[in-house]
């Protein structure tokens, strides 16, 4: 059963000074229950939009966004975002950013603390509970982020460019981290990306979007079999995949996409 | 020289060989306590001379030793402790309304345009006037008591107040309070996990620089009228010209002061600590 359902979501914001900037025109797109999406386009393809309408964050201008059947109206507890730049409370330590969510869904600390536990052995920062986010790496604080999401046990998880400040090697070591958490814990994810190899390496399906307005160009298939473990990347079949994403995207204006 | 160096910087059982701030190690009169120590010795040791040998008349300016043999007497008879608790009732229950309903204010004004918009001309043209000038209708409205004292506090606090906190909660970073919304929390959920953890650092700041102005409150407030408290021993000492026990009030005063302020520093410093590391 499809769990996620883009019905001709449109959005479009009033400029400044009158007119209008449309965002996302007409999308629709399905995501099945446990798939891992990606979408990638260039910026102002509108796909953080599209994501923070997912959350809940924004409302469309046009068109719905169902889960389960559901319309999404607000933030819900069935979603999680892990955001761009990491978003850390900086007076918070580790294990204290990692009970976020939870606190703020009611959940006592008794509770909360020995489950953000298990997510910080999950993420692999066990030792560092009790360090706040300016003591860490860039790495670091990302996985925190990916913690603070994972630990409310949502349905879907999304995350907007997660990688997208680190260094080359950090990234790709993150991304190999982040398919072993999903592998254990298997949710809906859908992850905003401007980077094509990223996009093949973690997804199931790759949307590709065109830019102004935003909207879906192709759908292209990743039939890699999981795991994928970090050598993955070197399987020739991804590089095909590579390129023919590589040439969908060709054709507009590419300052922001990176193979 | 380097034990000397690291008593003063407070290192005394660390024996690590290199400092942790080699800003810090600037010898024996580089340090800070020492070269405050040396200006307290030496500010005081010119406060003596001027007083003994230029001046020679303890009516214009009384010498430290006098005024600290008159300490003395005053700890002894009661009037110092009962004069300064007094004053020191005033100024904290004064500064503790002026902080609580400052920083109540100051979010209203963040959280609600509309109370922006109708206070913010008032508490910009209150804080910057000389609001002071005030204190002798204050007194008249609260008479000679306790209770008069503490509204002149009141309104010495209450505006900077106001202006820090507004200042902190504007300074808070949006990508948190797009978290906060994310993860379903509640307004007021919002308000105290981000704003206000994020303004607390300005709202301390803010209490430390009203320290200063609730002291200028407590004796203001006495000297137009009171029956005790420092300000009134200000008030009767110099219509006597009795300068060794005014002098021995303003000290006090001004001890309070540097207290205060240390105490309020060293929160700021530890709420700031996350900062640094930053």
């Amino acid at each position: 059963m499809a769990l996620i359902e883009f019905v001709d979501v449109g959005v479009s914001y009033r400029r400044r000074g009158g007119g209008e900037t449309v965002a996302l025109e007409r999308t629709s797109l399905t995501i099945a229950n446990g798939e891992f999406i990606c979408i990638v386009g260039p910026s102002g393809c509108g796909k953080t939009t599209m994501l923070h309408c997912l959350d809940g964050l924004h409302t469309p201008t046009s068109g719905r966004i169902l889960i389960d059947g559901r319309e999404i109206t607000a933030p819900g507890r069935d979603r999680a975002m892990v955001f761009q730049s990491a978003s850390l409370m900086p007076w918070r330590t580790v294990v204290r950013n990692v009970t976020y969510g939870l606190e703020l869904h009611g959940v006592p600390l008794r509770e909360a603390i020995p489950r953000a536990q298990a997510m910080i052995e999950l993420v692999g920062l066990v030792g560092f509970e009790d360090r706040h986010p300016g003591e860490l790496s860039g790495g670091m604080q990302q996985r925190v982020n990916l913690a603070r999401a994972l630990v409310i046990d949502p349905e879907v998880i999304l995350l907007d460019e997660p990688f997208a400040a680190l260094d080359a090697q950090t990234r790709e070591l993150m991304q190999t981290e982040l398919l072993r958490v999903w592998d254990e814990t298997k949710k809906t994810a859908v992850f905003i990306t401007h980077q094509i190899s990223e996009a093949v390496y973690l997804a199931d399906r790759v949307v590709v979007m065109s830019a102004r307005p935003g909207r879906v160009k192709a759908i292209v298939p990743v039939p890699i079999p999981r795991p994928r473990p970090a050598s993955a990347r070197r399987d020739p079949h991804m590089f095909e995949i590579e390129s023919e994403v590589a040439a969908l995207i060709d054709g507009m204006p590419t300052e922001n996409v990176a193979v | 020289m380097t034990q000397l160096t690291q008593t003063s910087a407070g290192l005394v059982t660390d024996d690590i060989p290199l400092p942790r701030n080699p800003v810090e190690r600037r010898g024996f009169f580089g340090s800070r306590r020492v070269t405050e120590l040396i200006s307290i010795i030496a500010g005081l040791a010119l406060w003596e001379v001027a007083a003994r040998f230029l001046i020679h008349n303890t009516a214009f300016l009384a010498p430290p030793s006098l005024v600290a043999v008159r300490a003395w007497q005053m700890i002894g008879d009661g009037t110092l402790l009962y004069n300064g608790w007094v004053s020191l009732q005033e100024l904290i229950i004064g500064f503790v309304l002026g902080v609580v309903v400052g920083i109540a204010i100051g979010a209203a004004m963040v959280q609600w345009k509309l109370v922006d918009n109708a206070l913010e001309v008032w508490i910009s043209a209150l804080y910057a006037a000389p609001i002071v000038a005030l204190a002798p209708i204050l007194i008249i409205w609260f008479g000679f008591g306790t209770s008069s004292k503490v509204a002149v506090v009141f309104i010495m606090v209450v505006f900077p107040m106001i202006i820090s906190t507004q200042a902190g909660l504007e300074s808070v970073d949006r990508r948190l309070l797009l978290v906060a919304r994310s993860f379903c929390g509640s307004r007021w959920k919002t308000f105290r996990t981000v704003a206000l953890p994020s303004a607390a650092p300005f709202i301390v700041s803010g209490m430390r620089q009203s320290v200063g102005r609730a002291l200028v409150g407590v004796v203001v407030g006495e000297l137009f009228g009171a029956k005790a408290g420092l300000g009134n021993v200000i008030t009767t000492a110099s219509s006597v010209f009795d300068m060794p026990t005014l002098f021995v009030a303003v000290v006090t005063l001004a001890l309070a002061g540097v207290i205060l302020t240390g105490i309020l520093r060293s929160f700021e410093l530890r709420l700031a600590a996350w900062r640094d590391v930053a």
